[in-house]
C-alpha cells in the first residue's frame, strides 16, 4: 500500500475534466470536428477581416480607424466617411481624399451585402450575376442572382449559425438544468410540477411555434428566433439532469454535505450540478447542431433572418428559385451539414470521454 | 449540575413506508457529557445509524422524527434539534455537531479537491477569506496527521486510499472545531490497522480538543477501546447502558452477555466454536410483542417475556438495564 501511495502521489493531480480531456484526445476524428468548430469561431470573429469591402485598418488624415468594425454595428463605423461622402467605396475615395492613407485590406475583397462594382478596386471587372456567377478567380464560391459575393455571405453567416447554436442552447441550458435541478433534488410535488411541464413543452413543435410566432410579432429578429428555440429545446436537458440529481441526491457525499450544514441551493448548484454537468453538455452539444439546422430550415423557408442578415439559411434560399445555380445550394449545404456533423460528432466525444459505461465498453 | 452536552429523550423516528408505519427508532434516551465518548453498540438494522441521522434531522423522507426531544446546550444556550428551525440548524450542523460517515470512499464529493471541501466546511461557517480557509484546511490536514499535506492540499479524492479519506473526513469535521462528533462507523470500511490509527486519532484529538464523541459501532472491540459509556440498542431501543468497565465486567442484558460471548477470545488457545446468538433482528415490521428480545433469548419465559415489554430500569448506579430478570441471569 505504501508504494501505491508514493505513486499516486507522485501522479499531478488530476481533475475529472482534465482526465475527460486526455481521452478525449485520443479519438482523432473528435480532435478534427473541434478543430473544425474552432475554426468557425474563428472565422465568425473576423468575419470583417477575412471578407469585406472596408479596410481591416486605414490611416485617413492623419488617425487611425478601422471601418471594418461596421460589419458588426453600423456606429462602430467612424461618422467621419458618412461626412466625406465614401458611400461604402473606400479604395477610390481613400486615395482622393487624401493622398497621404494608407489601408490594410481584407483577405478577400467582396461585401456580403451588396454587388462590388466595376472598378471598384483597380481593374477589377463587375462581380457577374445569373448564370455567369459561377465560382471564379474572385469569387471563390460564385455569386447569386444579384451579383452578391457568396463566399463573403458564408463567412459573415458563420456568425449567425454559431449564435444561433450557443444563444438557443445556452437559454435551453439554463432552463433545463434549473427545470431538472428542481425536480430532481427536491422530488414530490415539485418534481410532479416540473416533470409535467417538461412534457407539456415537449408536446410543441418549435418549427411550427416559430412560424406561428413570426406571423404575429411584427419585426421577428434572429434574436427571437434564438430565443424560441432555447424556450421549447430544453425538455432533453431537463429529464437528464433530473436523472442525474435523482441518482446523486442519494449518495453519500450529498448527505456530509447537509451534515456540514450546507444550505439546498449550495448542495443542488455546488455539489451536486458539477457531477451532473457531464451527461448534461452531450445533449447540449447535440442541441447546438440541430438549432443550426432549425435556423437553415427556417432561412431556407424565407422565415430567416430579415434580407440584409448574411446567414447560410438565406443564400440555400436564394436557391430556391434559381436551382440551375448549383453553387448557391453546394456551399451553404456543405457549410450547414459539416457543421452539424462537427457539433454531433463533438458530442459524441464528449460521451465517450466522460461516460464511464461507455468507456468500459471499448476497452 | 450543568445540563449535558447533547441529551436525547424518547426519541421516536418511524418510516411511513407501503409496509406501514416502521419505527426504526422507538424510544431512545442518550446524553453525553463534554468531551466524552458514548459508545452506541448494535448489530445492523438495529436503529443506531437513524439514532445518529436523527441527532441532527437528516434522516430523509419517508422516514421522519414523530416524537422525542433532543436538546443541544453550548454555550450556555439549550436548543432541540427536533424543533429548532432549518436556518439555526444549519449553523449546528458541522458547526457545533461534525459528522463523520461510514464509507470514506463515497463522502467526499469526486469534483473538489480535499482542500476545497475542508475549506468550504471551514466557510460555511465562519466569515473568512479564501486564503484564511486554505490555510486552515492546511492545519487541519496537520492535525489529523495525513502524510505530505501541502501537497495533498490539492489531491482528489480518487487520489487518496480508504484510510487518507477517512482522516480527511475528520478534519472537514472537525475544521470548526464542534463540540460533538458523531461518528457513524467510522473505522467499518477500512482494513484493521488502519481501523486503529484512525481510532486513536479521533480518541488523541478528543483529549485535545476536548470534543465529545458519538461513536456508533457494532465492534465491541472498538468500544472497550475508546469509549467512557456505552449503549447497547437492539430492534430499536436501548437494552443496557453503563459506564464501559461496568457493562465489560457485568454485562446485565441476555442481548450484551451474548455479544460480548459472541467475540472471539484471543487469549484462549483453544476456545472451540464461537458463541452465537440464535437468529436475526426482526425488521421494524415484526417487532415481536412484549420484550424484543425474547424470540432469540434463551432465558426467556413464557408468560412475561413475551407479553409484557420490559422497561429501561436502574439496576446499581447509572447501569441501566432493559429485562425482566436481570438480576436472576447475572447471578
Amino acid at each position: 500500500m505504501r508504494v501505491s501511495e508514493e505513486i499516486e502521489a507522485a501522479k499531478p493531480s488530476r481533475g475529472f475534466w482534465s482526465d475527460a480531456w486526455q481521452r478525449y484526445r485520443r479519438r482523432p476524428i473528435g480532435m478534427l470536428a473541434l478543430g473544425f468548430v474552432l475554426f468557425l469561431t474563428i472565422v465568425a470573429i473576423f468575419a470583417p477581416a477575412i471578407a469585406g469591402t472596408k479596410p481591416v485598418v486605414c490611416s485617413y488624415k492623419g488617425t487611425l480607424y478601422f471601418p471594418c468594425l461596421g460589419y458588426f454595428n453600423r456606429s462602430w463605423e467612424s461618422p467621419i466617411f458618412t461626412k466625406d461622402k465614401f458611400r461604402g467605396t473606400y479604395p477610390k475615395n481613400l486615395k482622393q481624399k487624401d493622398p497621404e492613407s494608407w489601408a490594410v485590406w481584407p483577405l478577400v475583397f467582396q461585401d456580403p451585402y451588396r454587388r462590388v462594382r466595376e472598378n471598384e478596386w483597380p481593374g477589377r471587372r463587375e462581380n457577374p450575376s445569373r448564370d455567369e456567377g459561377h465560382p471564379n478567380r474572385w469569387n471563390l464560391f460564385g455569386t447569386d442572382q444579384y451579383g452578391v459575393d457568396i463566399f463573403a455571405k458564408m463567412v459573415h453567416g458563420t456568425t449567425i449559425a454559431l449564435l444561433v447554436g450557443f444563444v438557443s442552447m445556452g437559454l435551453a441550458g439554463s432552463i433545463g438544468v434549473l427545470v431538472g435541478a428542481l425536480g430532481g433534488y427536491f422530488g414530490g410535488w415539485v418534481d410532479m410540477i416540473t416533470s409535467r411541464l417538461t412534457e407539456i413543452v415537449m408536446c410543441i413543435p418549435t418549427l411550427v411555434l416559430i412560424l406561428a410566432l413570426i406571423a404575429v410579432v411584427e419585426k421577428p429578429t434572429i434574436w427571437k428566433t434564438m430565443a424560441i428555440i432555447g424556450a421549447t429545446g430544453w425538455t432533453g436537458i431537463a429529464r437528464l439532469t433530473r436523472a442525474e440529481f435523482l441518482r446523486l441526491r442519494q449518495t453519500e457525499f450529498v448527505m456530509a454535505a447537509r451534515a456540514t450544514g450546507a444550505g439546498s441551493l449550495r448542495i443542488m448548484f455546488r455539489h451536486i450540478l458539477p457531477n451532473a454537468l457531464a451527461p448534461v453538455l452531450v445533449p447540449i452539444t447535440f442541441g447546438i447542431a440541430s438549432a443550426i439546422l432549425v435556423e437553415g430550415s427556417l432561412s431556407f423557408l424565407g422565415f430567416g433572418p430579415p434580407p440584409p442578415t448574411a446567414s447560410w439559411g438565406s443564400v440555400l434560399n436564394s436557391a430556391r428559385s434559381n436551382l440551375q445555380l448549383w453553387w448557391l445550394v453546394v456551399f451553404p449545404g456543405a457549410g450547414i451539414f459539416l457543421t452539424v456533423l462537427a457539433y454531433n460528432l463533438v458530442g459524441e466525444g464528449l460521451q465517450e470521454a466522460t461516460d464511464p459505461r461507455l468507456r468500459e465498453a471499448k476497452k | 449540575m450543568a445540563a449535558p452536552l447533547l441529551e436525547i429523550k424518547d426519541l421516536v423516528t418511524v418510516f411511513h413506508t407501503s409496509d406501514g408505519r416502521l419505527p426504526a427508532v422507538d424510544g431512545v434516551s442518550l446524553s453525553i457529557e463534554r468531551g466524552q465518548t458514548l459508545g452506541l453498540v448494535g448489530e445492523s438494522g438495529c436503529g443506531k445509524s437513524v439514532t445518529a441521522m436523527s441527532t441532527l434531522r437528516l434522516v430523509s423522507s419517508p422516514g421522519r422524527i414523530e416524537s422525542g426531544s433532543i436538546m443541544f446546550t453550548t454555550e450556555g444556550e439549550s436548543i432541540d434539534l427536533v424543533t429548532t428551525p432549518e436556518k439555526q440548524l444549519r449553523q449546528v450542523r458541522g458547526g457545533r455537531i461534525g459528522m463523520i460517515f461510514q464509507e470514506p470512499m463515497t463522502s467526499l464529493n469526486p469534483v473538489f479537491t480535499i482542500g476545497n471541501q475542508i475549506a468550504e466546511a471551514v466557510q460555511l461557517h465562519r466569515k473568512v477569506s479564501r486564503s484564511e480557509a486554505r490555510s486552515r484546511a492546511l492545519e487541519m490536514l496537520h492535525l489529523v496527521r495525513l502524510a505530505d499535506p501541502e501537497q495533498r492540499l490539492d489531491a482528489y479524492p480518487h487520489q487518496l486510499s480508504g484510510g487518507m479519506r477517512q482522516r480527511v473526513m475528520i478534519a472537514i469535521a472537525l475544521a470548526c472545531e464542534p463540540d460533538l462528533i458523531i461518528a457513524d462507523e467510522p473505522t467499518t470500511a477500512l482494513d484493521v490497522t488502519i481501523q486503529a490509527q484512525i481510532l486513536e486519532l479521533l480518541d488523541d484529538l478528543r483529549s485535545r480538543l476536548g470534543t465529545a464523541i458519538l461513536l456508533i459501532t457494532h465492534d465491541l472491540g472498538v468500544v472497550a477501546e475508546t469509549c467512557d459509556d456505552v449503549a447497547v440498542m437492539y430492534a430499536g431501543r436501548i437494552v443496557e447502558q453503563a459506564s464501559a468497565v461496568e457493562l465489560f465486567s457485568r454485562p446485565l442484558h441476555p442481548y450484551t452477555i451474548g455479544l460480548l460471548q459472541a467475540r472471539p477470545n484471543v487469549d484462549a488457545r483453544d476456545s472451540g466454536p464461537l458463541e452465537t446468538i440464535p437468529g436475526m433482528v426482526p425488521p421494524p415490521q415484526d417487532f415481536p410483542s412484549g420484550c424484543r428480545f425474547h424470540p432469540r433469548c434463551s432465558h426467556a419465559r413464557e408468560p412475561q417475556c413475551n407479553v409484557e415489554p420490559p422497561s429501561l430500569r436502574e439496576v446499581s448506579p447509572g447501569h441501566f438495564v432493559r429485562c425482566h430478570f436481570a438480576e436472576e441471569i447475572n447471578s
